[in-house]
């Protein structure tokens, strides 16, 4: 923390800074106190007793399997898609691009029962793998595209001046500068995986965290929920070390921003008819199902009436829900990266990495946290929207981060050493410098969250004020009673206006020109 | 450079529009408005709660959630509660809220509209709908008169993959508590485990019985009224599976009973008292049974196309689980097993 004084002098700037980055500790280190408390509850040797049974390492196998396949395989499917789109001369590429894009915008507990009512046989394992699997690559698509869009296409012509073909240059030149965006994705995905609740509910696998719930819903004491928890972060821990070790010592800084030169895009050649295969697979597995049994289900809907009037509120609260916690995500999470960025130290990295940390907890332990917590020591607060909103921040700011982090690495810091010699302060430096050069990362840092929030279900339930529903909540109460026909409307109202963000997303003007965008 | 700042100006707006939107988004609390927590279906609460309003003009607000989880929630809120009633899914809830010192007694008004084997010794809770195991089968799978005779039967070889149990349903819970009581830790772990074995465990009743309608399995462990409730939106004869009750007095066919409380740090307690005659009353009892297909605890409320209450054969001794009613015993051993 010195050294944000040392560097930049005024101590009024860097306490702006660290006054969120406080608070969000604070509040961080709620859900961590929770756990403890909890645990200690049951005393040391029960505690061991439940976390070493057989129970438990069957679920370690089950979540250790999902996590990995569906991080390698989203991996695969991200990368090739963003290649493909960005580097060669496919056929409809735009197109594509919005196409493949879509699955994000569809919740996976709503897309894993058009999988599950189609068929038995998607039950269990494989459709835990597929659903989430077609959930999760656009968090690696995404960025790696954004990523091959803005690299220095000049570093290839010399990989293949030198000799290298196609591929090489591909695994010796490509692929480590799109490392960062590529396991920062991963992680996310890993992350999101871990802490899946509703889809893998309905398709019946179990992990830590179905069985977290499991223990909530059925035990009335959280300890045994909160050993698994334990665990879980456990995992967490290992997944953020595997990340930060695959990033490396290296700096993906280049001085100036070079002359941007169109990069002539590589000709498919006789795999066209394949990549285009592949793209049209994908659409359909992901998108075609999904959607084609909502549409279905809104068609032969005749049991359930159309509430438009519950529809429109439902649509409000999570509109209002969705850019509310954006917002609050985002002044957290804006502090944490130009400290980590402008004071770059071991300190600062840890601190990057909390909420990373927290991102792992199921919504469950989060909710369950603020309402002991409010409860307690805020009555004022409980079930109303500003603790919601906090759980919110707690859940998201890794999603804001990464954006952010991305368009700020690329604002050169001697732009603001000139503002503030010429005397302007440092708040003024922010706003006018700054923010319009970040303005791209925030955009989609903004429409990630929103997201997120628009489809976050479980700490939604305990923490909303009594009388709030969300189009999510409703979606989970119909689908949970299997009355899809009464879920339709609102699963598509959802899907319709998470398609905005996700739009947004893919929009060029809003991913940045050098780095990863998420 | 100007379209940067139209678009920062632009986000700016958005964020302070939807800020004000989310302080809005409070519910406002009426003074005598009545919080629910409930964890019956969201129809059922919603039906007797709309009469209730009419009749009183006291307005009702529903927290929807799992029995267990708003239990758990009443318990960590304490004396700062917002809920007045608790009305769960099954007594286990209740009685754990009632051992911990959090639920007030319900007056004797509401209580005396049913009988004394439906409530609380203590009176900390009523009773309000009853319901019993049962089996629904898919006929085009197995024939009626190859069921067994004994629910224990199912977990065996022979119904390999073919059964489908709920097990982290409350009624799954409060069905093993009472084989503890009557058969004793050995004999019902012996069960769990052949039904680990050879069963196939489903999230929650309704999605089992879409397994039987589909004949994805042959029979699915369920309560009566998934079945009768379907049967009632789509009509007896559109249903692909049936109902069977072993009629023996077996533990297949036990009866439970769903719930409700006044939670101790009410401020409406009046209120809630209310709330309570009426749910117990003729007019309450009828709605609730209606939109539950759940049988009435009010003998004078009537069912319509439900197996009548009297041609039950429910096991004894199943209504009150004395030791066993909080349900502990019975979740240590599903965590024993492997089950939960």
């Amino acid at each position: 923390m010195f050294t944000v004084r040392k560097e930049q002098q005024r101590p009024k700037t860097s306490l702006l800074l660290l006054l969120p980055i406080l608070l969000f500790l604070f509040i961080a280190c709620l859900p961590l106190l929770y756990i403890l408390l909890r645990a200690q509850e049951v005393g040391f040797k029960n505690a061991l007793s439940l976390i070493f049974r057989d129970r438990v390492y069957e679920l370690l196998r089950h979540t250790l399997l999902l996590d990995f396949t569906v991080t390698g395989a989203s991996m695969i499917i991200g990368v090739t898609t963003a290649w493909c789109i960005e580097r060669t001369n496919l056929w409809g590429k735009r197109m594509w691009n919005v196409l493949i894009t879509i699955p994000f915008a569809v919740p996976a507990f709503i897309s894993s029962y058009s999988w599950v009512s189609l068929s038995p046989m998607f039950e269990g394992f494989f459709g835990a793998f597929l659903v989430l699997t077609l959930y999760s690559y656009p968090l690696v698509h995404l960025p790696v595209a954004a990523s091959l869009r803005g690299m220095n296409g000049s570093l290839e012509e010399v990989s293949h001046s030198l000799g290298y073909g196609r591929w090489q240059t591909f695994w010796r030149v490509i692929f480590p500068q799109l490392r960062p965006a590529l396991f920062g994705g991963a992680l996310l995905i890993a992350l999101h995986t871990l802490a899946e609740f509703g889809a893998l509910s309905l398709l019946r696998y179990d992990t830590f965290t179905t069985a977290i719930f499991d223990q909530y819903t059925m035990a009335f004491n959280g300890a045994s929920a909160a050993m698994l928890t334990t665990v879980l972060l456990f995992l967490c821990l290992i997944f953020i070390s595997l990340e930060l070790y695959s990033r490396g010592k290296a700096r993906y800084v280049s001085v100036g921003s070079g002359v941007a030169r169109p990069q002539k895009p590589q000709s498919l050649g006789v795999f066209t008819p394949f990549a285009l295969l592949g793209f049209a697979l994908l659409t359909v597995l992901a998108v075609g199902i999904p959607l084609g049994r909502l549409v279905y289900w809104l068609l032969r809907g005749s049991s359930a009436q159309f509430p438009l009037t519950e529809l429109l509120t439902n649509l409000g609260t999570t509109l209002a829900y969705g850019l509310g916690g954006a917002l609050a995500t985002l002044l957290i999470a804006l502090p944490l990266v130009m400290l980590s960025i402008r004071a770059r130290g071991t300190l600062s990295l840890l601190l990057e990495r909390v909420p990373y940390f927290i991102h792992s907890l199921p919504g469950l332990v989060i909710g369950l946290t603020l309402v002991f917590f409010a409860v307690r020591y805020v009555p004022v607060l409980y079930q109303t929207s500003i603790v919601l909103i906090i759980a919110y921040v707690l859940l998201y700011v890794p999603l804001a981060q990464s954006s952010v982090r991305a368009s700020y690495e690329q604002a050169p810091k001697r732009i603001e050493e000139v503002a503030r010699s010429l005397g302007k302060g440092p708040l003024a430096v922010f706003f006018t410098v700054t923010l319009p050069l970040i303005i791209p990362g925030i955009g989609a840092g903004m429409a990630l969250v929103t997201l997120k929030v628009m489809t976050e279900l479980t700490a939604t339930l305990l923490l909303r004020p009594t009388g709030v529903d969300t189009l999510a909540i409703q979606v989970w109460q119909h689908t949970a009673n299997s009355e899809f026909a009464a879920a339709a409307p609102y699963a598509a109202l959802l899907i319709l206006i998470s398609s905005v963000p996700v739009y947004v997303l893919t929009m060029r003007s809003f991913s940045s020109k050098r780095r990863g965008n998420l | 450079m100007i379209g940067k700042k139209v678009a920062s100006t632009a986000l700016s707006i958005v964020l302070v529009g939807a800020l004000a939107a989310c302080s809005t988004g409070k519910s406002d609390s009426d003074e005598k408005a009545l919080t629910i927590y409930s964890g019956q279906h969201k129809e059922v609460t919603d039906a007797v709660a709309k009469d209730f309003t009419k009749k009183t003009g006291i307005k009702v607000n529903v927290r929807e959630g799992s029995s267990n989880e708003l239990a758990h929630q009443v318990a960590e809120e304490g004396d700062h509660s917002p809920a007045d009633v608790i009305f769960t899914e099954e007594t286990a809830s209740l009685v754990m809220l009632s051992e911990k010192g959090l639920l007030a007694k319900a007056s004797d008004k509401a209580l005396h509209h049913i009988s004394k084997q439906y409530e609380d010794a203590n009176g900390k809770w009523v009773g309000l709908l009853a319901r019993s195991r049962v089996v629904a089968y898919n006929p085009d799978e197995v024939k009626e008169q190859d069921l067994p005779k004994s629910v224990f039967d199912f977990a065996s070889a022979k119904w390999k993959e073919k059964v489908a149990y709920v097990p982290t349903s409350g009624a799954f819970t409060n069905q093993i508590s009472a084989m503890i009581k009557l058969y004793g830790q050995d004999k019902t772990k012996a069960w769990l485990e052949g039904l680990k074995k050879y069963g196939k465990s489903y999230k929650n009743n309704k999605i089992a019985l879409d397994a039987v309608e589909k004949g994805n399995v042959s029979v699915a462990l369920i309560n009566n009224y998934y079945w009768d409730r379907e049967a009632k939106e789509k009509g007896k004869e559109h249903m692909n599976s049936k109902l069977h009750y072993f009629g023996n007095g077996d533990i297949g066919d036990m009866i439970s009973l769903s719930g409700a409380a006044i939670v101790k740090a009410s401020e409406h307690k009046k209120e809630a008292q209310k709330f309570l005659e009426f749910a117990t009353d003729l007019k309450g009892q009828q709605a609730l049974t209606e939109a539950s297909s759940q049988y009435p605890v009010n003998p004078k409320a009537k069912t319509q196309g439900m197996k009548p209450f009297s041609e039950l054969h429910p096991p004894k001794g199943t209504l009150h689980l004395g030791k066993y009613s909080d349900g502990k015993q019975a979740i240590a051993l599903l965590q024993e097993v492997g089950l939960l």
